[in-house]
């Protein structure tokens, strides 16, 4: 069967442009997806064992990717119980005070320099010092209001969970 | 006239495009949680305003060239905020909110039971809070204050790094209860610890055959501090007879354990309570 030439200039364009639109999902997909690193070296007064280690870089990534979601889509289903207490009743506001305004906020590029910093005799608290990179979009709808490259420091507590590790206070500083 | 009207629209957009370039703000370099803040702009003419915060979002109708207020319940949480204001263009400034002052000290202490004479065992951890739920990252001397009953109370003076304080001690010598307070101000938090004996010490018994057989029993079980071990604890009496081996759990009530072996010939009768042995017994057939 023979396509003329002007079908097949058609279907190289919607291929082109579907081809155009799914890479650039991926490319938004992969903006999106924090990058961490963890180091608890200096974690005092117990040393960090490998397994919690893994767990909390795991667990602070999940959360971060949760909170962008969230944030994003004005929505607390991708929150997902990674967030508890003041972390969680504090994004769950934020969340809604977006819905209610219309605003939406965009963390994108995401680096995450993350020190353990103390970790409790017992174990049942970490205490994190994130160092954050990030492009914030903030958007009225659809428009944009601000955008920026910004650096921002976080402390974190974390608590181990029944399952995960969950961020119990998720709270920027000027510095450390 | 068209040229008129040339010179009139040119000076609309030039307007315009010098009140988007003029428009700048500055946010409190001081703001506190929960208190009233103030953010200056230049410019004039009407603006949309939007503060974006950790917990809250605020969008408002503002004058330019005024001073944008911010009530206490809108900068309540401590952290980075983004300002906005939209005329045309936009501009923006991030500021930061410090928390306010400690009054609330979370103050989680383990164990919640600890045994006499551990070291290193009793170990408490405390973190500072706003009213706010805001942890105060200032540095502050938390008092932790520990006394036990007929015991010197032991204060330690521990400075906060990072909103965190702690310490770690070994258990007292005398069973009871260890109270244990952190305070920061006027503000204090109280646990207490319950101290209770350590493992059985100098386990010994005695017996003697009776009709019914061997009646055993130990003496008064202390631990090594001297404290009563608690009632309920078991005490596993085992009696040797050749090959036969025969044994008997039995509880301490009252600070003595008592059992009784039903064997004819001669037997070598122990104790133990957990790790710990007793010494042993030999008793003479029937």
């Amino acid at each position: 069967m023979r396509i003329p030439t002007t079908s097949r200039k058609l279907l190289l364009l919607i291929f082109t442009g579907i081809f155009v639109s799914l890479a650039s999902l991926y490319s938004a997909a992969a903006d999106s997806a924090p990058h961490v690193t963890l180091n608890t070296s200096k974690a005092t007064p117990r040393q960090v064992e490998p397994l919690t280690e893994r767990a909390v870089l795991r667990d602070y990534k999940f959360a971060w990717t949760n909170l962008t979601q969230a944030l994003e889509s004005n929505s607390t289903a991708p929150l997902n119980g990674l967030f508890e207490a003041t972390a969680d009743k504090w994004l769950k506001d934020a969340v809604q005070d977006q819905r209610h305004t219309g605003l939406t906020s965009r963390y994108l590029n995401q680096n995450h320099k993350v020190d353990a910093v103390f970790y409790s005799p017992e174990g049942d608290v970490i205490e994190l010092h994130d160092t954050a990179e990030y492009d914030l979009e903030i958007l009225d709808g659809s428009k944009t209001i601000h955008n920026e490259h910004a650096v921002v420091h976080y402390v974190v507590l974390m608590i181990p969970g029944a399952e995960r590790w969950v961020v119990r206070q998720l709270q920027s500083v000027p510095q450390f | 006239m068209r040229h008129l009207l040339s010179l009139v629209f040119g000076a609309v957009c030039l307007a315009a495009v010098l009140q988007a370039q003029d428009v700048t703000l500055r946010g409190p370099s001081d703001a506190a949680a929960g208190s009233a803040a103030k953010i200056a702009t230049t410019g004039s003419g009407s603006a949309t305003f939007y503060l974006v915060g950790p917990s809250s979002t605020v969008k408002r109708d503002v004058q330019l060239g005024q001073e944008i207020s911010l009530s206490p319940k809108e900068v309540q949480t401590a952290g980075r905020y983004v300002a906005v204001v939209c005329s045309g263009s936009c501009a923006s400034a991030a500021f930061f909110v410090a928390p306010s002052k400690p009054v609330n000290l979370t103050f989680v202490v383990h164990p919640s039971r600890a045994p006499v004479a551990k070291n290193d065992l009793i170990s408490g951890v405390t973190f500072t809070f706003d009213e706010f739920h805001n942890l105060v990252l200032t540095p502050a001397t938390v008092d932790f204050q520990l006394s036990s009953k007929g015991g010197t109370p032991v204060s330690h003076n521990v400075q906060t790094q990072s909103g965190a304080a702690w310490f770690r001690i070994s258990s007292g010598k005398a069973a009871g209860p260890l109270q244990i307070s952190a305070s920061l101000n006027d503000v204090v938090a109280k646990r207490v610890v319950q101290q209770v004996a350590s493992d059985p010490c100098n386990l010994r018994i005695k017996g003697q055959r009776t009709a019914k057989g061997i009646e055993v029993e130990t003496d008064p079980v202390r631990d090594c501090s001297g404290n009563p071990v608690p009632d309920g604890t078991i005490i596993t009496f085992t009696a040797k007879n050749g090959d036969e081996t025969s044994t008997v759990d039995a509880p301490i009530k009252q600070d003595v354990a008592r059992a009784r072996i039903t064997a004819k010939g001669p037997v070598v009768i122990s104790a133990a309570s957990g790790v710990v042995m007793g010494n042993q017994l030999r008793i003479g057939g029937q």
